[in-house]
C-alpha cells in the first residue's frame, strides 16, 4: 500500500489543491460546531496576517540562504518548493472562508522553514480526519512517521551540561566571551559600588543589641552624676522659695535680699570660672576669698595699681580736667 | 564687585510651623536671649549621614528648625542672611569627605567657629534597634536639653571655647524656676584626656521611685487591673516581694528628692532614682580646627599643627565668606568676656 502511496507522490504537489479544497470544504461544519462565535473579525485578521507572514516567510528564507551558503543547494530548492505549497495552501484557505484553527496552522506553517515542518503540517491535517481514509492522506503516514523519529531524536538527544546550554557552535566562543565581559563588568560595577558605600558609612557604628560595654556605663554614670546634681540644686532652691510668695511685702522683702546676696556673690566671682568636672561649682565658690572678683571695683587694690590714680589730691590744679578724662579711662579697661 | 556678582540669591526656604514662628527670642522669665540653631549641610550627604542631620535637628529641639530645606545652591551666607532676623544663634554643620565625616559648630553671625571630626556615630534608630525596650514618652521633645560637660581641662583654651560654644547652645536653666518635669533629656559631653577625643551622648531622664515593688509601680503607672489568679489573697500583691529592687542598691548616689510632683509616680519629697536611657544619636568628636570667624577666618587652634596659617583655602570656596579680621589679637578671652557670669553659673548647677 506504502509503495503505491509513494509511486504516486510525484503528482502530488497539483493534486494537493484539490486535496485542500475536499480538506476544507469539510471544515465549516466541523468549525461552526466547536467555535460558532468567531465572526468576520478573525477573517480580516487573518488576512492581513496572511500577507505579512507570506512576506514574513519569504524573508526569513532568503535570509536563510544568504547566511547558510554551505546549505546544499537541494535543500534551497526544496524549501523554495515549500514556499510554493504553502502558498497554494492559504490561497485555499482564503478563498473558502478560513476557520481560526486553520489559520493558527497557516501562522504555524508560515513559521516552519523546513520541508520537515510541512511534512507535519500535513501529517496534523492527517490526523484530524482520521475517521475518514483517505487514499492521499494514508500516503503521508511513512512521512509522519520519519518527521516523528526525526523529532524523537533531537528530544532524545542530551545536551552538554553547559552553562550556555544548547548553542550554535559558530557562535559559541562569541557569547562566551560577551557573558564573561559582561561578567566581569558587573564584578567592577559591584566593587565600586560597595567601595562607595563603604566610603558612605565610614564611621557609622551600630552598637552591639542590648549590651552596654564599660565605657558607655561609665558615661551613663557621668551623666546620671550631672543629673542629680542639678536636681538637687533644683530641690534645693525650690524648697526654700515654697512658703514665700511674692506678693505678701514681708516674703518679697526676703526674696529681695536673697537676689541681692545671689547677686553679690555673683560678682564676687574670679573672671574664669574653673572648668572641670563635677567639683567645679564647691571649688569656684571655694577659691573667692584667695582669687580677686571680677568686677574691678570689689577688688582690694582697686584704684591702687594705677600710679596716676593714686596721688590724685596731690596733682597741681592746671591738669585737673585732664586727668579725670584718664582715670575714667584706666577704670574702665580694667573692668574689661 | 562681589556684590555686584551675586546680586540676587534666592532665599533658602525654611519651612516653620506656626508654633515655631511664635517662639519667644527671650525667655519669659529670666528675661536671657533663648539660642538658636539651625542644623545643616554642606555638600552632598550619604544616607547616613542625612539622617544623623535629622537627629541632630531633634536633639536641638525645640528651637530649631526641623523642617530646615536647604538647595545645592544655598551657600552660607544664605543661611545667614535667614538666621539674623529669626534668631539663630548657632549653626551645626555637616559634611563629609573622602577620610570622615565632620560637624562644625559655630556661633552667628561672627564665629567662632569650632570643627570637629567624626570618628564614630551611630543614629538614634540603631540605639533604639539596639535596645529591648526603647522609650519615647511623646514630650520627650517639646523641651530642650540639658546640658553636662564633664572631664574639659581649665586652662587649655580650645577646649575652654568648646565648653562655651556648648553650654550657650542649649536655653540657660534659672534653678529657681525650672520645672522638673520638663527636664527630659541629657546631652553628655565627656572628654577624655588620653584620647583627645569627646563623647557625645543624648539620654532621656526618667524618675522611678525608690522603695516601691515593681508591682505597685506598674499597677500605678498603667492604672490596669492585675493579675490575681496565682495569689491566695488580695494582700499577697503588696507583701509578696518583687525583684524590681535588687538593681536600686548600686544606684543609691542616683537617687534625689524632689521638691514637687512629676507625675503619677513620683511625688514631692519622696525618694526616687533617676534612670537614664540612651536616645541617641551617639557620637565621638575630636576637636580639629577652630576659626575665629564663621567657617573663615584666622585658624586660632589646628590639631595638625598650622595653627599660625589664616583660614586654608580648602573646603570654604563654597562659603565665600569673608570677614574682616579685626586685629585685635585678642583670641579666646573675647569669647570669655561675651558669656555673662549668671550663666556660666547656671551650668556649673549641671555639671
Amino acid at each position: 500500500m506504502a509503495k503505491e502511496m509513494k509511486l504516486l507522490e510525484p503528482g502530488r504537489a497539483p493534486r494537493k489543491r484539490k486535496f485542500g479544497i475536499k480538506h476544507g470544504g469539510k471544515r465549516p461544519g466541523k468549525k461552526a460546531k466547536v467555535m460558532p462565535l468567531h465572526g468576520q473579525k478573525k477573517v480580516k485578521i487573518d488576512k492581513k496576517m496572511q500577507k505579512l507572514f507570506r512576506k514574513r516567510a519569504r524573508e526569513y528564507d532568503s535570509d536563510d540562504e544568504e547566511d547558510e551558503t554551505p546549505v546544499p543547494a537541494t535543500a534551497a530548492t526544496r524549501s523554495l518548493a515549500s514556499i510554493a505549497n504553502k502558498r497554494n495552501e492559504e490561497d485555499d484557505i482564503e478563498s473558502e472562508d478560513p476557520s481560526e484553527d486553520e489559520g493558527a496552522a497557516g501562522r504555524q506553517k508560515t513559521w516552519n522553514k523546513s520541508t520537515i515542518d510541512v511534512n507535519n503540517q500535513f501529517s496534523d491535517d492527517e490526523g484530524e480526519d482520521d475517521s475518514e481514509i483517505q487514499p492521499g492522506i494514508t500516503k503521508f503516514t511513512e512521512g509522519c512517521r520519519a518527521f516523528k523519529m526525526a523529532f524523537m531524536k533531537i528530544i532524545k538527544k542530551s545536551v552538554s551540561d553547559d552553562l550556555l546550554g544548547p548553542v550554535l557552535s559558530g557562535h559559541k566562543k562569541l557569547i562566551i566571551d560577551k557573558l564573561a565581559e559582561e561578567e566581569a563588568e558587573h564584578k567592577i560595577k559591584g566593587e565600586a559600588k560597595k567601595e562607595k558605600q563603604m566610603v558612605a558609612e565610614k564611621g557609622h557604628v551600630k552598637p552591639a543589641s542590648n549590651y552596654l560595654d564599660s565605657h558607655e556605663k561609665f558615661l551613663i554614670s557621668v551623666a546620671t552624676k550631672g543629673v542629680v546634681k542639678l536636681f538637687n540644686a533644683v530641690n534645693k532652691a525650690q524648697t526654700a522659695q515654697k512658703g514665700l510668695d511674692s506678693s505678701r511685702t514681708k516674703d518679697a522683702k526676703v526674696i529681695s535680699k536673697r537676689t541681692k546676696e545671689a547677686f553679690f556673690s555673683e560678682l564676687g566671682k574670679p573672671t574664669l570660672p574653673a572648668i572641670g568636672t563635677s567639683a567645679k561649682a564647691n571649688a569656684s565658690t571655694g577659691k573667692v576669698e584667695d582669687e580677686q572678683p571680677a568686677w574691678a571695683p570689689l577688688r582690694d587694690n582697686y584704684m591702687l595699681t594705677s600710679t596716676r590714680l593714686k596721688d590724685w589730691d596731690k596733682m597741681p590744679d592746671k591738669n585737673a580736667s585732664d586727668e579725670i578724662g584718664k582715670a575714667s579711662e584706666d577704670s574702665s579697661s580694667e573692668e574689661d | 564687585m562681589r556684590k555686584k556678582k551675586n546680586g540676587f540669591r534666592r532665599p533658602v526656604i525654611v519651612k516653620q510651623s506656626k508654633q515655631q514662628q511664635h517662639q519667644p527670642s527671650v525667655d519669659p522669665i529670666t528675661g536671657k536671649k533663648i539660642p538658636k540653631s539651625f542644623v545643616f549641610s554642606r555638600g552632598k550627604l550619604p544616607g547616613s549621614l542625612k539622617q544623623l542631620q535629622m537627629d541632630l535637628r531633634k536633639l536641638m529641639l525645640p528651637y530649631t528648625a526641623l523642617s530646615l530645606k536647604e538647595k545645592k545652591r544655598n551657600n552660607l551666607k544664605d543661611f545667614l542672611n535667614v538666621a539674623g532676623p529669626m534668631g539663630v544663634t548657632h549653626f551645626l554643620i555637616l559634611s563629609k569627605t573622602a577620610s570622615a565625616p565632620y560637624l562644625r559648630v559655630a556661633t552667628t553671625p561672627q564665629g567662632p567657629t569650632l570643627t570637629f571630626k567624626i570618628h564614630e556615630y551611630s543614629l538614634a534608630a540603631d540605639i533604639a534597634r539596639s535596645q529591648l525596650r526603647p522609650r519615647c514618652p511623646k514630650d520627650l521633645f517639646k523641651n530642650s536639653a540639658l546640658i553636662v560637660l564633664s572631664g574639659f581641662v581649665s586652662g587649655d583654651p580650645p577646649l575652654q571655647l568648646t565648653t562655651n560654644m556648648f553650654q550657650n547652645i542649649f536655653p540657660t536653666i534659672d534653678v529657681k524656676t525650672v520645672k522638673l518635669p520638663s527636664c527630659q533629656r541629657i546631652l553628655l559631653l565627656n572628654y577624655n584626656k588620653d584620647t583627645k577625643l569627646i563623647d557625645f551622648r543624648h539620654y532621656s531622664i526618667r524618675l522611678q521611685p525608690v522603695g516601691v515593688t515593681r508591682r505597685i509601680r506598674k499597677l500605678v503607672q498603667s492604672h490596669q487591673v492585675p493579675d490575681l489568679r496565682n495569689l491566695q489573697d488580695v494582700s499577697d500583691f503588696v507583701t509578696k516581694a518583687g525583684y524590681g529592687s535588687e538593681s536600686e542598691a548600686d544606684e543609691e548616689a542616683a537617687t534625689v528628692t524632689l521638691s514637687s510632683d512629676i507625675g503619677r509616680m513620683n511625688r514631692a519629697s519622696t525618694k526616687s532614682a533617676v534612670k537614664l536611657q540612651e536616645i541617641g544619636p551617639r557620637m565621638t568628636l575630636q576637636l580639629v580646627r577652630v576659626e575665629k570667624g564663621l567657617c573663615s577666618g584666622e585658624v586660632l587652634f589646628s590639631e595638625f599643627g598650622e595653627a599660625d596659617g589664616k583660614g586654608k583655602g580648602k573646603g570654604k570656596s563654597d562659603d565665600e565668606m569673608k570677614y574682616e579680621e579685626d586685629s585685635e589679637g585678642g583670641e579666646d578671652e573675647e569669647e570669655q568676656d561675651g558669656e555673662h557670669p549668671e550663666d556660666s553659673e547656671d551650668d556649673e548647677e549641671l555639671d
